[in-house]
């Protein structure tokens, strides 16, 4: 999933300096599983700005709601108006629906809540890491489902840097050296002779380096 | 006891028996302090706290069980971890962290409560001299 963390709220508060009615709009995709974005951060977010704006000796009217999703035009199609009647949408999905309110919504003003940070798993209740890059040439039946691109700090795509110690990265020894995991793993399934095999130069266009990225299946579109 | 500014205490149900206004009668707490009684503190929620602060609040704290007395098992404890989170909101909207804070609490024992009110009574005394003295 995305993930996503709250901004600080004085660059929340900063970004609705003027504003006299805000909507807080949450989204339950991937931001409310990760805790940053969901109805009880919109909740949060909500209480926060009140006490924020009490302080100031602003008085600014705040109204709260959840879609679905931000990423999917159909549920946007409310906010087209109603998003009008506000100074400022203050979005708690991640970039993508800030994105999509301003391409899709003329007239509404939307500043982001959340700072986008990446795609991720749930470690445990509240802790979540990088897992994947997104960037459109998956390696991973080469390297025992272990990305290297995400995983690696270098992102280096046949072994690993010199840097490694007992396994472990030299940016921190908190990070696995995933060359090394990737090591152990291939050999646990007797395929580590797949090591020798030199992945080609890559080709990062298909990861944002040759401009926005788009996918079309022609069957589905209407 | 003349109170400085509002308090509210939100108060697991297991914890205190003794209503505000019979300690207030006492004289044990400020005037104007709120008691809102919970089911169980893991049932206060993030939102809730900084709220009171919004609703006029100037200082609050949650009164729960003993951690490894909790009659939900874990209710305080989640309570404690969602107080933590709040100071830092506070903090980020500079606001000091000390006007928020979680004490444990034998089961019916309301000595906890009045000490921490007055503790509490006393930081908001210590934050306004502290203002006079900067004007």
């Amino acid at each position: 999933m995305i993930i996503a963390e709250r901004k600080p709220m004085p660059e929340i508060l900063g970004m609705l300096q003027g504003a006299r009615k805000v909507l807080i709009l949450g989204c339950r995709g991937c931001v409310a599983i990760c805790s940053a974005g969901g109805d009880k951060e919109v909740g949060v977010i909500s209480a926060a700005l009140r006490l924020g704006f009490k302080k100031a000796g602003q008085e600014v009217e705040i109204h709260e709601e959840t879609f679905v999703r931000q990423c999917d035009p159909e549920y946007l199609e409310p906010l087209k108006d109603k998003g009008k009647e506000y100074d400022a949408v203050l979005s708690t999905a991640c970039g993508v629906g800030v994105n999509f309110i301003a391409d899709r919504c003329p007239g509404v003003k939307v500043f982001p809540a959340l700072d986008t940070s990446f795609y991720g798993a749930n470690l445990s209740s509240g802790e979540w890491k990088e897992m994947c890059a997104g960037c459109g040439a998956c390696v991973l039946h080469l390297t025992g489902g272990l990305c290297p691109v995400a995983r690696c700090a270098k992102s280096l795509s046949n072994g690993p840097c010199g840097g490694s110690v007992g396994g472990r990265c030299e940016i921190d020894p908190d990070v696995q050296c995933v060359w090394h995991m990737i090591y152990e793993k291939l050999q646990e399934q007797d395929r580590v002779a797949q090591m020798e095999e030199i992945m080609p130069v890559r080709d990062w266009r298909s990861a944002g380096h040759g401009g926005p990225r788009r996918r079309v299946r022609e069957d589905l579109l209407p | 006891m003349a109170a400085m500014g509002r308090i509210v205490a939100f108060c697991c149900n297991y914890v205190t028996s003794v209503p505000a206004e019979a300690l207030q009668e006492a004289g044990l707490v400020p005037e104007g302090m709120e008691i809102r009684r919970l089911p169980c503190t893991g049932k206060l929620e993030i939102d809730q706290i900084i709220g009171a602060f919004a609703d006029g609040a100037e200082a609050v704290f949650v009164a729960g069980c003993k951690i490894d007395k909790c009659h939900n098992a874990s209710g305080s404890h989640r309570a404690a971890k969602r107080v933590k989170y709040a100071k830092k909101i506070l903090e980020e909207l500079s606001i000091s962290p000390d006007l928020l804070e979680m004490i444990f609490v034998e089961r019916g024992e309301a000595g906890p409560v009045v000490e921490m009110a007055q503790v509490m009574q006393e930081r908001l005394e210590a934050r306004d001299a502290s203002k006079e003295t900067a004007t």
